[in-house]
């Protein structure tokens, strides 16, 4: 992999050590598998979608950075 | 992303009228109707009422769940629909490819791109693709998968460089089939460097030949720039402080053919429903 941008790498890379301490968690809202990255028990902030619709990444509210709520199951 | 969705209200239920909006429309012109060339084309961006689909069917429940959500936000089963016929994509900060980005970088992610576009090219209402540009570079192997992925749409591409179309952003600014940068935006042409992990001295060079190649192939072939400038302009020392290459401003990428013409928002607009209205006719005549 390689990165090509104006901006140094050290920049690029400077919080490095705050991302390997993410944690993300596999979850299906409606249909769609999505990573997310929860803030408090019920709510997660969406990373990435995993999806084969492509209308899925079109739709605002699913778009990363979104909060999406989900409850534990048990 | 639609444009048109930054004027609605950000309410869950212009979202989910939106998204079922989504699905009508993909119901209504299923995969290889055409449209009939008849119907006049709909202004753009005027609010228009949205096309009341007449179906025999009992309405299901989330068409039900959708009024219902529409009335206890907005007083109204109706909500109110601006439609455009536009794609509009903008590209910003780091192009994020194989590894994710630490969370002060703002980030594009190329995974969730690619699924736009095929949602762009496969939907019959999208009649063209606005491509705007504010990016400082980022993964190579993305950012040119991006870049294929725009210059192969077979609808009308306009691509904008705001700001700035660094590196990466370069084959991906020359992607469509008409370019605009900004008279103040900059693109700084320069070589790959090296942060994967190949090992051994002529084995770097070459395979770092190698990746530059791609994106110099890239730019030749989308834009009016000969390989042999591109590299020079990329090889320049004296015009960046801690890299060698050049910085290339506004009417300065026209002149050197990289990008078709200087211009803004509405130039772009413009020549994109120019491409659109070229693009109808050719379709009425195959027709």
């Amino acid at each position: 992999m390689i990165i090509y941008s104006t901006v140094p790498m050290e920049i690029i890379f400077a919080d490095q050590d705050k991302l390997e301490k993410q944690q993300l968690h596999e979850i299906k809202v409606g249909e769609v598998l999505m990573l997310v990255e929860p803030v408090n028990t019920y709510e997660g902030k969406i990373v990435r979608l995993i999806s084969p619709d492509p209308m899925d990444y079109t739709n605002p509210a699913y778009a990363p950075g979104q909060i999406v709520s989900f409850h534990p199951s048990f | 992303m639609n444009p048109m969705d930054y004027l609605r209200k950000p309410s869950t239920s212009s979202i989910s009228a939106l998204r079922s909006d989504v699905q009508n429309n993909n119901r209504q012109l299923p995969f290889g109707s055409q449209q009939q060339p008849d119907q006049p084309a709909p202004p753009q961006a005027l609010p228009r009422q949205p096309q009341e689909t007449k179906s025999e069917e009992e309405p299901s429940e989330e068409t039900k769940k959708r009024m219902l959500d529409s009335i206890t936000q907005l007083g109204q089963t109706n909500v109110p629909q601006l439609e455009s016929n536009i794609y509009c994509l903008t590209i910003i900060g780091q192009v994020e490819g194989h590894i994710q980005l630490p969370p002060q970088n703002k980030t594009t992610k190329y995974e969730h791109i690619i699924p736009q576009l095929v949602a762009a090219e496969q939907n019959k209402k999208i009649e063209g693709l606005m491509v705007i540009l504010n990016t400082v570079g980022g993964d190579v192997e993305a950012g040119l998968a991006l870049a294929e992925m725009i210059s192969s749409m077979s609808k009308p591409v306009v691509t904008l460089v705001l700001g700035g179309g660094h590196s990466i952003g370069v084959p991906i600014a020359v992607a469509g089939d008409y370019s605009f940068i900004a008279e103040t935006a900059t693109m700084t042409i320069h070589p790959i460097r090296l942060t994967g992990l190949v090992i051994g001295v002529p084995q770097t060079f070459e395979y770092l030949d190698k990746m530059q190649d791609r994106v110099v192939h890239f730019v030749a072939r989308n834009s009016d720039i000969s390989e042999q400038k591109f590299r020079d302009l990329m090889m320049t020392t004296g015009e960046l402080t801690r890299d060698i290459g050049t910085n290339v401003i506004g009417a300065d990428a026209v002149s050197y053919g990289l990008i078709n013409e200087v211009g803004g928002l509405g130039k772009a607009m413009n020549k994109l429903n120019e491409l659109i209205e070229a693009q109808r006719k050719n379709e009425a005549v195959l027709q």
